[in-house]
């Protein structure tokens, strides 16, 4: 099977080409590097205009969830775990402080300091890192310069029902000829949700503050250095799924980037930025009386970062080569607390201070074949290295596991897109590695509540190799447009925590010790189809099917692969109100994995409506909205719903948003 | 003229300044200061003992120049006054002895016979304390020297202090075989959360076959290393809400060419542990100890083994 798939790698990639164009706007040639990406410019969802990066993330094809409470939802990419994908926020590396997965990096940006979401699948995301399912690339907002002192501003604020959230999102944008600078500011605050039996979901508050800066300075008329900030906090979040919750989590992301245009080189673009941002995060159990076990869970990330690319064009070609280079130190400390609090505490290290640094250099090339055909091929190099400090605590587990390890990550990728008449199609394939996470790697009894086990990392996990193939084929006229994704991944060493015979568990809710091993293989299937029909100029609808499958070697399922799922729109515009309906659901869970904690999800069918209505407001721009999700108000939980809680019930939500 | 976009962007920055720079914030635990606030570590020996016999000037040395309860490593050095030379061409013998409020007298394991080190130029030997100095108990040491010409004696009080590191307990049982059987931990005096190699003293009391007319007689307080047995080990945290937590990887200990008995402890976090022992002698029997559940039982205390010893870090 594997070799079929090299064979299908290196036939895309030869795959010759009959006709030649060149794109004189240079512009769209460098746009053309990202093809096959998806990159949602819009922060909305077809049915809510104020989301947040998650609803707005849940809204992908690609993306499905893990959610272990109303908050932080940690994002699947072609249902793979974050592992397996480089999350970035515009281009840099920032690490989850929490053993648990409670702080997914898209839980430290919000909604309005962000443009846009670059999603893509398998080794194209390469570029951010090494990576097997690919990469999200979450952009800041960017304001561009001006010949005339400009001064923008947005302002959003709503109400959710359900859970009685109430946010207030704020936007400032200033500009000149020399200076550009963005602010934000928002603040959401969130009580328990209540499911659909009406019953409140206990843990599922949040507040989160959020706030960003940027200021850029024109140095020459070619030249810019900008200054980016971001800081983030979360306070008393529930995770409803897990037997402890946030007490707080703040995350600092800073920047100073230079930027270089040239004109009629071959050198188009050189853009470096050096980067710093630190995680902190701490867990609170004293919410759940319940434990029988006090515990302090804090945890701790820093990185150091350098990005710089160059984009080149000459002729028919457009390449951009990046270098990236990170340091990370991940801490996590446990102490438990005797039920006689005069006995001492008992500590260790779920982290055990493990650094990570890794330099890679990638190459991404878009090449246009001919006028209907263009082919994106290109690869990196990464070095990847480890080291843990207080090593003696993977030796219990592990003796004689070296401290250091240094790994060589290599990925290729290739492309090939056809446009005839009204198809497009497009083949390709990839290849690449991708080291153990920390967790992986080096945890030390961090404790899973989703099949109750204790994890211990392995510092001698081989790399996970992934083989890939992905085609498309789409149908587009004026009134239609047709998509059929597909993707197949054979990973070779697929990391996944199995039960070991040895140790026993140290937190009390867990059942037993399982270490992460490299399955042999494990092959996954994505297989997505959208429809876009235009039933008249003012009647829209959108369609989506969604099929997955994911296996081990002995063809046993792999957990946290999303059921077919299903999702249709139907968009109506009448002057300056629009109406929105939509459906969505997952099928029967059948391909479940309970040797890996899963239990079967039955499936579920929920019904939205939304209408918003656009006016002014002494000129300026102001939409308003009022929807329904889950209007039968349905009692239902994914397949990733962790330990099965229930998802929201009947929610009324509206927003207004005033542009200044 | 007013400018908005200055007061906008100074407020937004002092918020984010403001946050970035509050300590709010848990500090992280220092590990090594974790480690050795719970126990010091004694690694120099300082003199606890000096005597005179004769011509000769005694110092006996041990860890941070204390005797403690447990095991304790002896240095002893010999010291000719008339000429200020150290000597190491005399034998040398300790015998410990304690003095109960009822004047009956006992021991612990010892070694009666101290050997010269030439690499480090002392006597060297053990002597595990099974209790501490207080108005009841009374102890000293009977030292002898023999050199060519004569054998001299004398004696001196010592003070026995309790060892407050449990790391370095004692456990002293009735054996199976109705032997007296005393486990003295050496070693490690500061655990870490890793595997710890850990060692011990086995020893047993030889009865005297006949009783004595003279004191102190080494026959009526001897006692000898035993040979070839086992000490199978099972480590568990006590604590009810660790459940019987246990660690893997654990080696049982066995003798090496020191006497002493040398094994593997992994301590997967500091705290209360348990150490439990199966001692087994050199034909396969069990002397003392019995297994311990292996069940994870969150609430409840794990059951210990009939022979165990308790520690903490």
């Amino acid at each position: 099977m594997k070799h079929l798939f090299l064979l299908f790698f290196f036939w895309g990639c030869t795959l010759s080409a009959q006709n030649t164009k060149t794109k004189q706007d240079s512009i769209t040639v460098l746009d053309a590097v990202e093809l096959k990406t998806i990159a949602k410019s819009k922060l909305e969802t077809d049915l809510k205009k104020s989301v947040t990066v998650d609803e707005f993330l849940a809204s992908s094809n690609n993306i499905s969830f893990i959610k272990r409470g109303g908050y932080a939802w940690e994002p699947l990419l072609n249902n793979m775990s974050t592992e397996r994908s480089a999350i970035t926020i515009d281009g840099m590396h920032v690490f989850g402080a929490c053993t648990d997965k409670m702080d997914p990096i898209t839980s430290y940006v919000e909604s309005n300091n962000l443009s846009s979401i670059t999603i893509k699948s398998g080794q194209e995301g390469g570029q951010q890192g090494a990576t097997v399912a690919g990469s999200i690339d979450l952009k800041r907002k960017k304001t561009m310069f001006s010949d005339q002192e400009t001064w923008k501003g947005a302002y959003q604020t709503g109400y959710e029902f359900n859970n009685q959230q109430f946010f207030n999102l704020g936007n400032v944008s200033f500009s000149n000829t020399k200076l550009a600078a963005d602010g934000s500011i928002s603040y959401r605050k969130a009580e328990n949700y209540s499911d659909g039996n009406n019953d409140e979901v206990n843990h599922s508050q949040f507040k989160k503050f959020n706030t960003s800066l940027g200021f850029s300075y024109k140095t020459s008329a070619l030249s810019a250095v900008k200054i980016d900030a971001i800081f983030d906090v979360a306070k008393d979040v529930g995770y409803s799924a897990l037997p402890m919750d946030l007490w707080l989590s703040r995350a600092l992301i800073t920047s100073v980037s230079y930027k270089q245009l040239f004109e009629d080189k071959t050198i188009k673009l050189w853009d470096s930025k050096l980067y710093y941002n630190t995680v902190e995060h701490y867990m609170d159990d004293t919410t759940r009386p319940e434990n029988l076990v006090h515990m302090d869970m804090p945890g701790w990330t820093t990185t150091y970062g350098l990005l710089s690319k160059v984009k080149l064009q000459k002729d028919n070609l457009s390449s951009e080569i990046q270098l990236n280079a990170y340091d990370n130190l991940s801490i996590a400390e446990m102490r438990m607390y005797p039920q006689d609090y005069s006995e001492t505490t008992m500590f260790a290290y779920s982290w055990p201070w493990v650094t990570t640094r890794y330099v890679g250099l990638s190459l991404n090339n878009a090449l246009d074949i001919s006028y209907n055909s263009q082919l994106n091929f290109g690869g990196s190099l990464g070095v990847h290295y480890n080291y843990s400090k207080y090593v003696e605590f993977n030796w219990i587990f592990h003796p004689g596991a070296p401290q250091e390890k240094t790994r060589l990550l290599p990925s290729l990728f290739a492309n090939y897109n056809v446009q005839l008449n009204d198809f497009d199609f497009s083949i390709g394939g990839g290849y690449g590695h991708r080291a153990p996470s920390v967790s992986e790697g080096y945890g030390y009894y961090i404790y899973n509540s989703f099949d109750r086990y204790d994890y211990i990392g392995n510092p001698d996990l081989k790399n996970e190799v992934s083989y890939e193939a992905n085609a498309s084929a789409s149908y587009k006229t004026e009134k239609i447009k047709i998509e059929g994704n597909l993707n197949y991944f054979y990973i070779d060493n697929y990391i996944i925590g199995e039960i070991l015979s040895m140790g026993s568990p140290m937190n009390y809710q867990s059942v037993g010790v399982k270490g992460y091993t490299s399955l042999d293989y494990a092959t996954l299937f994505n297989a997505a189809l959208n429809l876009e029909y235009a039933i008249t100029n003012n009647l829209h609808l959108n369609g989506t099917v969604t099929y997955a499958k994911g296996q081990d070697q002995d063809q046993g399922n792999l957990p946290f692969i999303r059921p077919l799922s299903y999702l249709a729109t139907l968009h109506y515009q009448y002057k300056n109100l629009n109406f929105q309906t939509s459906i969505n659901g997952d099928l029967e869970q059948v391909n479940y994995s309970p040797q890996y904690g899963e239990d079967q999800t039955p499936g579920y069918t929920i019904w939205n409506f939304s209408t918003d209505y656009t006016f002014r407001i002494k000129n300026k721009k102001t939409v308003f909205q009022v929807g329904v999700e889950n209007i039968l108000n349905t009692y239902y939980s994914t397949y990733a719903d962790w330990g099965n809680i229930p998802r929201m019930g009947r929610n009324v939500f509206t927003s207004l948003k005033i542009n200044l | 003229m007013f400018k908005p976009h200055y007061v906008v962007f100074s407020c937004l920055l002092f918020v984010i300044l403001y946050f970035a720079t509050s300590s709010c914030t848990i500090d992280k635990t220092d590990y090594e200061d974790e480690l050795t606030t719970e126990i010091p570590e004694y690694i120099d020996y300082e003199e606890a003992v000096k005597l005179s016999i004769g011509n000769y000037n005694i110092s006996i040395q041990a860890l941070n120049g204390t005797l403690y309860t447990g095991y304790n490593d002896i240095r002893l050095t010999v010291t000719n006054s008339s000429t200020n030379q150290e000597v190491s061409d005399v034998d040398v013998t300790l015998l410990p002895i304690k003095t109960n409020a009822i004047n009956e007298t006992s021991s612990g394991p010892h070694q009666y016979h101290l050997n010269y080190n030439n690499e480090n130029g002392y006597y060297s030997g053990y002597v595990v304390f099974p209790n501490k100095s207080d108005v009841a108990n009374h102890w000293q040491f009977y030292i002898g020297i023999t050199d060519v010409y004569e054998t001299l004696t004398a004696s001196q009080d010592i003070n026995v202090a309790e060892q407050s590191n449990k790391n370095l307990n004692m456990t002293t049982f009735l054996g199976h075989d109705n032997d007296m059987y005393y486990i003295a931990l050496v070693a490690p005096q500061s655990p870490k959360i890793a595997e710890n190699k850990l060692v011990a003293g086995i020893y047993k009391y030889n009865p005297p076959a006949n009783t004595s007319t003279t004191f102190p007689d080494p026959e009526q307080f001897s006692y000898s290393e035993v040979e070839n047995y086992t000490l199978k080990l099972d480590p568990r945290m006590p604590e009810p809400s660790m459940g019987n937590h246990s660690s893997p990887n654990n080696k049982d200990l066995i003798q090496e060419e020191d006497k002493l008995y040398h094994g593997v402890v992994n301590y997967t976090m500091t705290g209360n542990w348990t150490l439990n022992f199966i001692l087994i002698n050199q034909n396969g029997k069990i002397v003392k100890g019995t297994e311990v559940p292996t069940d994870f039982t969150p609430g409840i205390e794990g059951a210990k083994s009939e022979l165990f010893i308790d520690i903490l870090f």
